[in-house]
Parts: structure tokens; C-alpha cells; sequence
């Protein structure tokens, strides 16, 4: 910057924003507020619309009256539907209930603790974290199918629950920061164990926020897409390869893939809905 | 800290577990490290670390049914996968492409929204949750209801834009067209997720400089570039950190949008790898790109790591 620009009284500057009267600043806000809604609604909508339409008016949706829930009832009658939405929620369920249990203590001791130990263990779950996931799932269709977990719930849980070891020990480790460890200490002194006080303080203090991350791990869960595809396969079906399936010889049948598509965005709905708060906290870096 | 706190409770404990302590091969306050991270390091270990392990060393061998011994033959995956002009000059560019535009225009309009809703108006409720939506929907809903959108004969843009008078493009047919839906779909499932926490970095700054900067009569755009941006640029850098490197592998968008292609065009890394071992049934050579990608990643993420922890530090 120039001497002179600095020494100078700064002149008022005025952008585009400024000269508009208090009506059109208005207006604009409007405009502003509509267009987010648009583009992010708009796709969720046509969904919804198209979900609704019979078979033979699904073409140019926007064309034409006829609304039906005929498409949800047919989705419903094929089998592996019911049981992909089954199958989906007891891994997304227990994949949320095993991570967070392995992670806790980990985020725990990163949080609490320095030296050699953490700082190796903090450096192996960022080292890790940046391995893409189709380079150790690859590797892993081979290893379950040689060991018979192939397409078996057990199989798709373990992968789950790895991929969630680095990234949630991360942010328990955020969780734990902003905990005062201070009444840790005083459980300490009082004659609690190292254990006890991570359990009876540490741990009832952290609970809003990895119940948090509870929601957002069971949603990811539940949306996933690699893994199912890679290591499950007809015994075991899950939600979103069984959506992507609705495509035939000919052509897809989006009608029903929609159907089945606004249905496995129930439970995302309810959460965003009812849930916001706890996910917006369990959305740390 | 905690060894303060937990010698004090051993002391008042009494002299046996001192004393059993101190025979200890490791100390206790190692033990309770060592305990609490057993069970993460055990699953880290057993499902990714061997499996890479495994999956390297698939990569040396020939790994076919007709070759039950897996024969080592070095490197020549390696060289395969290396001078495979598919994927230097097509996989490669693609991946770090999308990274940039998507990482690129994910931030800049997730800042956008991000002011739009720290300035506070009526519907915000209403707003931010329809803001949130995306990201909870999750990658695969979103892009088969893009696909759907971006259908060339029934879709609803093609439809918008007839109406208009516009061309009407097949969409998923046209490498660089196919490509540009490939990245509207990434930045419409994670600019909630920029907008989200850079709302959170906008609420955390104090309110003095922006005050100060009004008394002096500062524009908008000044105030932004001047006092907004270099204030969040931690919280800008470690987003823009973390989703480049989740957006290297990015899998479910491509695959279900073009599963590819036009003709393996917009192929990226992942989907690369994927065909290479399930549609070319070629688990070696699949395993070598792997191994790849891994390095390149893992390279870059360290890069990024050290840049954004000096960046951190200059801004302080």
C-alpha cells in the first residue's frame, strides 16, 4: 500500500450491495434466499414427484396429473427390497454402536495424554485416514472371501467399523479437548482410578457430542456405497446396491428406483428435521 | 498433568501397589495409554493394515486362475498401470481436476451460504435445514436423482432448457458435459458441508475488528477480503485440506452418474482401480494402481499437512 493511500482519510466505499435502496436490498435477500432453496430442493423435489408418477408418466414429469403410490407398493413387493432395508439398518445399528465404542477410548487418550505414544498413534490415524478406501476394501474382498466372510454381515460390519476407527478417534479427540480435565483430576484425588474417571467423568460429559456423532455415523452407515458393493453380494443385499439395481436390460426403471430412493431418505429427513442441533455439532473438523 | 493426580492416589493408596508398580515392566500411566487405544489399533490392524499389506503383495504377482502359484513377477503391473495412457492422461488429470473444481466451487459458494445465513433473516430455520439436507442424503441418492435430473430425453433440465430455446445436450454422453454434472453433483452434496462449518468459524470470530472496519467506513467486499477471509483462513485451510483428500477417492458419484464413461473418459482413480479388478478381473493389476494412488495420496495429504500447520501458525 502507498503512503499516500495510507495517510489519506479513507473515503467511504460503496459497493453494488450499498447503493441499493433498503427496498432492493431487500429484494436481493430474497432473491439470495430463493435461489439456495432451488438449488438444493429442486432435486429432492423432482425426485419425489417422479417416486409418485404411474410407470407410463414418469417421462416429462412436469407433463400431466396422474398421481399414484402404486410405485412404493410394487417396490415393496420385492422381497430383497424389505430385506435390504432390514439388513441395511442392523449394520448401520451396530456399525454405529461398535465404532463408537472403539473409538471413545482412543479420542480419550489422544486428548489427555502427550508424548510418544499419542503423537505415533495421532500420526498412524492421519496417515491413514488418507488411504483411499477402494485401495484396503479391494484388498479385503479378497481376505473375506478366503476367509468365508464374503457377502456375510460380519463381513461388510468390520469394514465399517475400520473405516471409522481413524476419523472418529479424530474428532473424540476435538470432543474431549474442550472437556475441563480438571474434574477429572479431583475424581482422581478423591481415590477414582484412571479408568473410573475416565468413565464416571470423562465419559458422561462427552455424551451429547458423540451422541451426535452417533447420528451422523449411523447415517453414513446407512448411505453407503463402495463397500456394499465390493463385499456384499445377493445373501447379504444392502439399501443402496439394491437401489442402483433397479436398472434393466430395458432401460431403468426410475419410477421405482425413486420410490426406493425417497424411502431410504426417511430416515435423513427425520434428522436433518428433528435432529439438527446435535448434527450440526457432531459436524466438528 | 494426570501423573500428579495419579501418584497422589497410588500414595494414598498404600505401599503394596507402589510397590507392585514399580515392578512393573511398563509404568502404569503407559498401560492405561496402551489400554485405551488396544482396541482401535487391533481393528486398524487386522482390517487395513493387512489387507494393504495383502494387497501389495498381490501386486508383484500374477494373480489369475490359470496361475495357482501367484507367480512374483516384480514390477510389471507397475510398469503396466505407468504407461497406460488411460490412466496418465485420462484417470490422473480427471481425479485431480474434480478435486479442484469441486473442492474449489464447494467452497466458494459454501461461503456464500455460509453469510447468507450468519446475517441473520426470517426463514433462516427453514433455510439451513433445507441446507442440510444434501450432505445427510448421502452420495448415491443424490446422484441418481441427478441423473434422473440430467436425463437427456425426459429429464427435468433438458426440459428447462427447450423451454428456454436452448440446446439440449445429452448430458451423460459427452465426456466434458457428463464430467460437469459429475462435479455439480459433488458440489451440491458438499458445499452444506463448507457452508456448515465455515458458519460455525463465522459465529466464533470476535465482533472488534468488523466493528472497527464499519467506523472507518470499510465496504462489504473490503471487509471480507480484508478482515473475514484472513480471520477464517485456519478454518478454510483444514476444510479445504480434509476434502481434497476425501475427494481423491471419490467412487459413488462417478459410478453411478456415468459408471465412467463416455468410452472410460471421465474414469478417476477409484473407478479405475475397480474396473481394472472386477470388470477386467485383473486383482494384480488393480492392486498395483491401488498401491498408486495410495502413495500419491499419501505423499500430497503429508504435503498438505505440513503446508497447513505452518499456514496455521503464520495466521496466529
Amino acid at each position: 500500500m502507498s503512503l499516500a493511500s495510507s495517510a489519506a482519510p479513507l473515503p467511504r466505499r460503496t459497493g453494488l450491495f450499498d447503493l441499493l435502496r433498503p427496498g432492493a436490498r431487500a429484494a436481493f435477500m430474497i432473491l439470495a434466499v430463493s435461489a439456495v432453496l432451488l438449488l438444493f430442493l429442486a432435486p429432492i423435489i423432482i425426485l419425489v414427484v417422479t417416486s409418485l408418477r404411474p410407470g407410463w408418466g414418469v417421462y416429462y414429469i412436469h407433463r400431466g396429473t396422474e398421481f399414484t403410490l402404486a410405485n412404493y407398493v410394487e417396490v415393496f413387493q420385492r422381497g430383497v427390497v424389505i430385506e435390504a432395508f432390514f439388513n441395511s439398518f442392523l449394520v448401520a445399528t451396530a456399525a454405529t454402536i461398535l465404532s463408537l465404542g472403539v473409538t471413545v477410548t482412543s479420542g480419550y487418550m489422544l486428548s489427555r495424554f502427550k508424548g510418544w505414544l499419542p503423537k505415533t498413534w495421532f500420526t498412524s490415524i492421519y496417515v491413514f485416514r488418507t488411504v483411499p478406501y477402494i485401495s484396503w476394501v479391494l484388498p479385503l474382498y479378497v481376505v473375506n472371501e478366503s476367509l468365508g466372510l464374503y457377502d456375510t454381515f460380519f463381513g461388510i460390519l468390520a469394514a465399517h467399523v475400520a473405516v471409522h476407527v481413524c476419523f472418529f478417534s479424530w474428532i473424540m479427540k476435538g470432543f474431549f479437548d474442550g472437556i475441563d480435565p480438571s474434574m477429572e483430576y479431583a475424581a482422581m484425588i478423591d481415590g477414582c482410578t484412571r479408568w473410573g474417571a475416565f468413565r464416571r467423568v470423562a465419559l458422561p460429559a462427552a455424551g451429547p457430542a458423540i451422541a451426535a456423532l452417533g447420528i451422523l455415523s449411523w447415517l453414513w452407515t446407512w448411505n453407503e456405497f463402495l463397500f456394499a458393493l465390493i463385499l456384499t453380494g445377493n445373501r447379504t443385499p444392502l439399501l443402496t446396491v439394491t437401489m442402483a439395481q433397479f436398472v434393466t436390460e430395458l432401460g431403468t426403471e426410475w419410477n421405482l428406483m425413486s420410490a426406493m430412493a425417497v424411502m431410504a431418505m426417511i430416515p435423513a429427513v427425520i434428522i436433518t428435521l428433528f435432529a439438527q442441533k446435535y448434527v450440526i455439532q457432531g459436524l466438528r473438523i | 498433568m494426570p501423573t500428579v493426580a495419579g501418584d497422589r492416589q497410588t500414595a494414598s493408596r498404600g505401599a503394596i501397589p507402589a510397590a507392585r508398580r514399580r515392578r512393573r515392566l511398563i509404568g502404569e500411566r503407559l498401560s492405561f495409554q496402551i489400554g485405551l487405544i488396544l482396541p482401535s489399533v487391533l481393528v486398524l490392524l487386522l482390517f487395513q493394515v493387512v489387507p494393504i499389506f495383502i494387497g501389495t503383495d498381490a501386486s508383484f504377482r500374477r494373480w489369475s486362475l490359470y496361475d495357482p502359484d501367484k507367480t512374483w513377477v516384480g514390477l510389471e503391473h507397475y510398469r503396466y498401470v505407468l504407461s497406460d495412457t488411460n490412466f496418465l492422461f485420462t484417470v490422473l488429470p480427471n481425479t485431480f481436476l474434480l478435486i479442484v473444481a469441486s473442492v474449489g466451487l464447494s467452497l466458494a459458494l459454501g461461503m456464500a451460504v455460509a453469510l447468507l445465513l450468519h446475517r441473520g433473516f426470517a426463514a433462516q430455520r427453514l433455510v439451513q435445514t433445507v441446507v442440510l439436507l444434501p450432505l445427510m442424503i448421502g452420495p448415491v441418492i443424490a446422484s441418481t436423482m441427478m441423473r434422473w435430473t440430467f436425463n437427456d430425453q425426459f429429464g427435468v433440465v433438458n426440459a428447462f432448457l427447450g423451454w428456454l430455446g436452448l440446446g439440449q445436450p445429452a448430458w451423460l454422453a459427452d465426456r466434458w458435459y457428463a464430467f460437469g454434472v459429475i462435479v455439480f453433483t459433488d458440489v451440491w452434496i458438499w458445499t452444506p458441508w463448507f457452508a456448515l462449518l465455515l458458519l460455525a468459524g463465522l459465529k466464533s470470530l470476535p465482533k472488534e475488528p468488523f466493528e472497527a472496519a464499519a467506523l472507518d467506513a470499510a465496504g462489504r467486499w473490503r471487509i471480507f477480503t480484508h478482515i473475514t477471509v484472513p480471520m477464517l483462513r485456519p478454518v478454510i485451510g483444514v476444510c479445504v485440506v480434509i476434502r481434497a483428500i476425501d475427494c481423491f477417492r471419490t467412487f459413488d458419484q462417478v459410478w453411478l452418474l456415468t459408471g465412467g464413461g463416455p468410452a472410460r473418459s471421465t474414469e478417476v482413480f477409484s473407478i479405475y482401480v475397480f474396473m481394472e479388478a472386477f470388470q477386467n478381473l485383473n486383482f494384480a493389476r488393480g492392486s498395483a494402481a491401488a498401491v498408486i494412488g495410495t502413495l500419491i495420496i499419501m505423499v500430497a495429504g503429508l504435503a498438505l499437512y505440513a503446508l497447513i500447520n505452518r499456514f496455521m501458525e503464520v495466521s496466529r
